[in-house]
């Protein structure tokens, strides 16, 4: 038993409770049986009181996980379609030769590029920007989906390009948000020219330009020196809640639920990017409205 | 590509994957180098691992996977620093509401207790990981084995050894 050198796991077994009847007996018989049973007694008073956060494990290796994932996930892509490799390269060729270089930023993040000439662009949450690093000397050209601020150096013409217009300038800083229908720019200084369709407008500090989908253009003069998103807040003015949801969406990585609202209802005001319980209180409480957080924690469910 | 729908390169199954089983992969680091912030980074770099070589590890070697990686990490980073198991500030005695259910059951003093922990901390690394895994998280032996890639007639071997060098160490009280 105890002093058997062949029954080397008499312990766990008995600590387990894998004794027979006999063997048990006999060990509680034995002198050292309280001794070990004040130990199991002990132990199994044992608890590990540190708590263990999974999800914002998780989420920190989600951080260091995407600055590495354009590394690796390509290989995996590539290897199931091994077949198609000679139009990949074709493809990776032009995109390498074409020095493109773009940037993305995710929800709720921020990104500031400095581009060749020294100008700058603060790239939004959930946007995308490029440009081609080869022509850049003759053709300052930025591609931009989302919304983008600028501190364009003096210099030739420079061109933020979108799907639903252009905006061009000679130095100056400036504001543009270009979504599926919504087209806006604002000229902090300088002059700055906006093309959208036929539409075509010059902006001098302090000047904002608006298109919305099926609504009329619109001019107006904006008092602020830079958009209050650099600092870390949204604001709107006169613009349909469907756009303030998208804000809140892209900011924050949630999904905001609507049902029988009338989306064309025009918000102003601001909320903090930085805060998600104070925004959505900012906004709905303003819009008069009731929302609830489901279980995921991402969906938000908004009652009239 | 079917082979593709469960592969770890997939964000929700590497989330999955993560979400069961960081936790006791935390503990077990902590039980075996008893190091908490130790621990923790070494799930996070096991893991960050596991996502870049996530094509060439299956879903049911992954948690073997990490366990090794994050094992072998732990051992040449505490070769450096031998810490003492700083387990004093997480393993505590929760409070005994459900020990008085035993009919043998014993009240130990707060001096026995404080004995048995340092004790435990005294034990080998491989002592301790498998006593506390047995203790604390409840696992059985087979399931302590998958863990370290050992037989169960090794981790019995080593529970017996564990309990044997805490009966020494404790003396009669």
């Amino acid at each position: 038993m105890l002093n058997n050198k062949k029954d080397d796991i008499f312990l766990s077994r008995w600590i387990t409770g894998e004794l027979s009847p006999e063997e048990l007996t006999e060990f509680e018989s034995h002198p050292e049986y309280e001794y070990y049973k004040k130990i199991m007694i002990g132990s199994d008073m044992l608890e590990l009181s540190a708590e263990y956060d999974v999800d914002t494990a998780l989420s920190k290796i989600k951080q260091v996980k995407n600055t590495s994932a354009q590394h690796s996930k390509p290989i995996l892509r590539l290897w199931p379609y091994a077949t198609a490799a000679a139009s990949i390269a074709i493809i990776l060729g032009i995109f390498f030769f074409n020095l493109d270089q773009s940037y993305t930023t995710h929800y709720g993040e921020l990104v500031t590029v400095i581009l060749p000439d020294g100008s700058e662009m603060i790239l939004n949450a959930k946007s995308e920007a490029s440009y081609n690093k080869k022509k850049w000397e003759t053709n300052r050209t930025v591609s931009l989906q989302g919304e983008a601020y600028f501190k364009v150096k003096k210099g030739s013409k420079f061109t933020v390009s979108t799907k639903n217009g252009d905006v061009t300038v000679l130095g100056t800083e400036f504001n543009v948000q270009s979504y599926d229908t919504f087209f806006e720019a604002i000229c902090y200084e300088g002059k700055v020219r906006v093309t959208h369709s036929n539409d075509q407008e010059i902006l001098t500090a302090g000047k904002a330009y608006r298109n919305i989908h099926n609504m009329p253009s619109e001019k107006w003069t904006s008092d602020e020196l830079k958009p209050s998103w650099v600092d870390k807040v949204s604001s709107f003015r006169s613009t349909p809640i469907k756009y303030v949801f998208n804000e809140l969406e892209e900011q924050y990585n949630i999904k905001i639920k609507i049902d029988h609202i009338d989306t064309s209802t025009i918000y102003t005001g601001t909320f903090p990017n930085n805060d998600k319980e104070i925004a959505l209180r900012t906004v709905f409480s303003t819009l008069g409205m009731q929302y609830k957080i489901l279980q995921d924690n991402t969906t938000v469910v908004v009652e009239k | 590509m079917p082979e593709n729908k469960v592969s770890i390169c997939n964000e929700q199954v590497f989330d999955q994957f993560f979400k069961s089983h960081a936790k006791l992969l935390r503990n077990y680091l902590y039980y075996k180098f008893g190091d908490m912030d130790q621990a923790e980074d070494l799930v996070q770099d096991s893991f960050i691992k596991l996502w870049n070589n996530c094509s060439k590890v299956s879903l049911d070697k992954a948690k073997s996977y990490v366990y090794t990686i994050a094992t072998n990490l732990g051992i040449s980073s505490t070769r450096h620093q031998k810490v003492k198991f700083k387990y004093q500030n997480y393993v505590t005695q929760h409070t005994t509401d459900s020990t008085n259910e035993s009919p043998e059951f014993i009240i130990l003093e707060k001096e026995y207790l404080e004995k048995l922990k340092s004790a435990i901390a005294d034990l080998s690394e491989r002592q301790r990981e498998v006593f506390l895994l047995s203790r604390i998280e409840k696992k059985t032996y087979k399931e302590i084995a998958e863990l370290s890639n050992v037989s169960v007639k090794a981790i019995e071997k080593l529970m017996h050894k564990a309990l044997v060098s805490l009966r020494k160490k404790i003396g009669n009280i």
